[in-house]
Formats: structure tokens, sequence, C-alpha cells
């Protein structure tokens, strides 16, 4: 009986992840179809099913979308982007630098594919104003987003997957892969400079239009605004504390993002109908999925065949989670892939016993920066690339790769010499 | 949801750099369409939380209705509207009536074409007037010669 439930199990999972991986039908859909498949069959009963569900990284998903949903609409992103590109007196290398680093802050403190949906329309309106191709700015906001996300706790999902999953805090996460996203971003953006070297070219009248656009305009409530302010500082504290206080960071999310409908006093119906809620239940999904392969002990088997890989050595096995953590990133949706991992590495650590801490930054560093690779290695990718192709620059999967994935490969040698040098 | 999004926070911000206040507002667009005797009757409107309607006839001739603050008032108005044209479509005319109202239409893009692209001199304005003055003598002169088909509801503008 067993023995079938494993089968059945296995051949959910891999139809399923087939199905996500095609992209030939919607992943939401395919997940959750898959979830209560494994239910239906019986390898996981409904109660348990519903237990596995990680509800700390819905929670913090849920909180954050809603504080920025709110954030949006104070025109605030548009604020700062215009008194960007006035200060850089129109100038597109400067204003190339300073998107991407506002990109890779806001990538840190909201998730990546938010941070492009609100830093891409503005340079999107900066790019047609100057007559400069889009391509070179928003192809550095990628890096930047995915980057920037690696950082942090709550930048980028395989990140908060980590963090529910294993009780790791967000001053963990900043004070173990901020350090190597500095890096990692600094020698991205000199590489970029040189690669896009002969786009920078403008005409001063197009620079004098940026000059003449009035950043206090897109203001349109300053109430709003300072509440919004207000809040996402306090929720930033609160992310900072929340080990410190024993909360856990869907709390402060939420607490955030409550507080934030009760004083702003939106409508809380137009918030809600804007969460993302096809991501959510993405996540639903993927958690029975994989809870139930866990279940059934598949996830201990495969972590005992790992152990016994790599003999238990820390280096050899950070290094293979590293790079199969990017190169796979750069191909299939790092959300799934992470939620396999995360039982995998927590298995390895029940069955050898040894320290697995130093994997979690593997796992996170090779999820995060490999969804660079290529064009459809993470969501602000097809996003992105989705904007430019509705405007008539699409870029091909082949033109994509050539150039990202090079870049990612060099991200990926910087955190390999990173996990060498302070953790294996 | 997201290109949505993305497109929208593009116009607002040209829009507000052109010094208009913008508003966006979640709503459901509803098309209607109705097929009487071989035409076309369609209509356009949106519902929202804001509880004020704009509905619009886009078919057989483009027309905007009116605003209304509840949603019974637009389906009375369009099941009214379509009597009308189950009517209207009885007649023998009902390709004349249909390129009639086109024609209007079309005279009213022509003419605000002619005062933003023109400067048009005063006697020419008078000239204009006195021929809308005519048309508008001729259909207050046929609805009183005409008889009347109709008895729902009372006409909003012809009285």
């Amino acid at each position: 009986m067993l023995q079938n439930h494993v089968f059945i199990a296995l051949i959910i999972f891999v139809l399923t992840y087939t199905a996500i991986i095609s992209e030939k039908i919607n992943r939401t859909v395919v997940a959750l179809f898959g979830a209560v498949l494994m239910i239906i069959f019986q390898v996981i009963p409904q109660k348990i099913a519903f237990g596995v569900i990680d509800f700390n990284t819905i929670g913090l998903l849920i909180g954050m979308m809603i504080i920025v949903i709110i954030l949006r609409k104070t025109g605030i992103f548009q604020y700062i982007a215009i008194r960007t590109a006035k200060a850089s007196k129109g100038d597109p290398w400067k204003i190339f630098l300073l998107f991407s680093i506002i990109t890779a802050i806001a990538s840190a403190l909201l998730d990546n594919v938010t941070t492009i949906l609100l830093i891409a329309p503005v340079t999107l309106v900066i790019t047609d104003t100057l007559k400069l191709n889009p391509f070179p700015f928003l192809f550095a906001e990628i890096f930047a987003a995915n980057i920037g996300g690696t950082a942090t706790l709550i930048g980028d999902p395989p990140n908060i997957m980590i963090g529910g999953a294993t009780g790791l805090g967000f001053m963990d996460f900043l004070t173990n892969l901020a350090p190597v996203a500095v890096v990692v971003f600094i020698v991205t953006l000199l590489i970029l400079k040189f690669m896009f070297r002969k786009e920078f070219k403008v005409t001063e009248e197009n620079k004098k239009k940026v000059l003449g656009f009035d950043e206090h305009k897109t203001i349109q409530d300053k109430k709003l605004l300072i509440q919004s302010g207000i809040v996402l500082g306090v929720t930033i504290i609160g992310f900072i504390l929340h080990q410190a206080v024993h909360l856990e960071s869907a709390t402060v999310a939420l607490f955030g993002a409550v507080l934030l409908l009760l004083i702003s006093k939106v409508d809380p119906d137009e918030v809600l109908m804007e969460i993302e809620w096809s991501t959510v239940f993405f996540f639903v999904g993927l958690f029975i999925l994989v809870g139930a392969l866990e279940e059934i002990g598949v996830i201990k088997m495969l972590a005992e065949k790992l152990v016994a890989l790599t003999k238990g050595n820390m280096l050899v096995t950070s290094m293979l989670i590293l790079w199969f953590s990017a190169i796979a990133s750069a191909f299939v949706d790092n959300i799934p892939f992470v939620a396999t991992m995360i039982p995998l590495i927590q298995n390895m650590q029940s069955i050898s016993g040894i320290d697995v801490s130093p994997l979690w930054w593997s796992l996170a560093l090779g999820a995060c920066l490999g969804g660079n690779g290529t064009i459809v290695g993470a969501s602000a990718n097809v996003i992105a690339a989705g904007m430019l192709e509705k405007r008539g620059n699409k870029i091909g999967f082949i033109k994509y790769i050539k150039l990202a994935f090079p870049l990612m490969i060099v991200s990926i040698i910087i955190s390999t010499i990173y996990l060498m040098l302070f953790y294996v | 949801m997201n290109y949505l999004n993305v497109e929208a926070s593009q116009h607002e911000m040209k829009l507000i750099q052109m010094g208009a206040k913008v508003e966006q507002i979640n709503s459901k667009m509803c098309y209607i369409k109705f097929v009487i005797d071989g035409l076309p009757v369609e209509y356009v409107y949106n519902l929202n939380k804001k509880n004020k309607y704009f509905l619009e006839r886009i078919n057989p001739y483009p027309l905007a209705i009116r605003s209304y603050e509840k949603v019974e008032d637009i389906v009375k108005v369009i099941e009214v509207d379509v009597r009308q044209f189950q009517n209207m479509v009885k007649s023998k005319n009902v390709q004349s009536f249909v390129n009639i109202t086109n024609e209007f239409i079309d005279i009213i893009k022509k003419f605000e074409d002619l005062i933003l692209y023109y400067n048009v001199p005063a006697e020419k304005v008078g000239v204009i007037m006195g021929k809308i003055d005519e048309i508008n003598q001729e259909i207050n002169e046929t609805k009183k010669t005409a008889n009347r088909v109709f008895f729902d509801k009372e006409p909003e503008n012809l009285k």
C-alpha cells in the first residue's frame, strides 16, 4: 500500500512539475490540481495537507502585497524616479546607474516582481522622453531586482520560504547575504556599463524635456504618503527586531498591512482585489505537493542519497547546492525548486547531524541569482520582457541568454568565493 | 493584471505631467449585444463602487446615453431602448434612419475638425447655425405630422 502511495505521489509530482516548467498551462492551476490529486489519492490526508502549508510565508507575502498596493497609490515611485532623472540632468548613464540602485534597494524591501512593476513604468516614460532604447535599462533593473532581493528575508520568495521553514530571521539574511549581494551588484553594474556603453546617447533637447518634469505633481495624496511611509518604516523596524521580540515575520507584515488599511481608510475591497492571489495559491499548491512527498518519505530518501553522495562534506554539498540551484533556477521557476530543496536540506540535517546553516545561504544565493540567467528564470524577467515585447522591443530567449547567462555565472563565482571564504 | 497596472502607471505619469488629476477605479466593463431582425444593437457600460455608471450605445450608431447611479436604471434604459429598436426595425425606412443618424455623427466630427484646425469666420458660423435651425425645424414639423408609434415613455429630447 505504501509503495503504491510512493508510486502515485511521484507520478503526480513529476507530471505537475513538468507541466509547471512547460508553462503551457497556468502554473497555479497545475500546482493546485496536483495538490488536490495528492489528497484524493490519499497520499496525504487533507488535515495534514492543510497543516503543511507554511502560513508564515503566505502571511508575509499577503502583508507585503497590501502595503505595496497602498504605497503605490501615493505616487512616491514616480516622485523618486523624476527626482533621480532630474538630479542626473538627463544623463542616461547616471539615470541607468541610479535607477538600478533604487531597484536593488526597493527589491531588498519588496518582492522582485512588485519592484519591477513599480520601476518599469517610470523607466519606460523616462526612456521614451529621452528617445532611448529601454532594453538596457530594464535589463539592468531585472538584475538589480534579483540581486537586491537576494539580500533580505523579504526580498525574494525563495528567501521568504527558507525563512518560513527554518526560523532564520530578517537580520540573519541581511548579515549573511547582503555583503555578497552588494559585491555582486557592483561587479554586475560595471560589466553592464561596458556592455551597453554605446546605448547612452541623447540630444540636449530631450534632456531638457526630462528636466521639465515636475515631481511634485506625482504626489496626489500627501496624507496617504505620510501614513504609508510611517507604516513601511515601522514594518521594516519590525523585521529587524522580530526575532528579538519573538514574533514571526508574517506577524510583522500583516500588522503593517492592517495598520495601514485602518489608518488610511483605503477601500479594503479595492486593495484585496489587487493582491496577486494566483501567486499565493501557487505557493499553497506547492507546499502540499512537497509536503506529500515528505509525508511518504521520498524527501528523506533523497536526502540520504545526497548525504551518501557528498559523504557529508560541507564544501562539496554547499557547492553542489549553489551551482545546481543556480543552473536549475535559470531555466525553471525557483519557487517550486526551493520548495523541494527545503525539506531535503532539513532531512540532511536530521540524517547526518551536520550543521546545515551554510547550505541555506547556498540555496538562497543559487536560487535568487540563478534566476537572472535566462528570460524565464524569474517572474521579474518574464514581466519586464513582456512589457518590452508589448512595445515592439521583443527580446528573444537566445539574445537574452547570451547577455545574461555569463553575468549570472559571474555572480555565482563571486558567491562561491564568498561561501568558501566565510562558511565552508 | 500586472500588465494592466504597468500600462495604467505609464498613462498616469504622463497625464499627471500634463496637469491632469488622475483617479484609477477598479471596475467591470460590460458589453451587451442584441440582434434585432438582423440589426445589431450594442451597448457598453462599466460597473464600479463609485455608483456612477456610464452607458453608451455603440451600435447601430454610437451615442453616449447618460450616467446613472443605480444598476437597475441601466437595465431599464436598455430595455426601453431595445423595445424602441424592435419597433423601429418594422419600418421600411430603418436603414435610412441608421444612415441619417450616422451622417449626423460624421457631421459633428467634421465640424469639430473645422473649429479645431481652422479659423472659422463669424459669417460662416452664422450660415452653419442657420442650417441647423432648418434641420431642427424640419424635425419638429415632421413630429407634428407623423403618427406616434411608441407610447411606453415620453421622448426626452423631442418635447
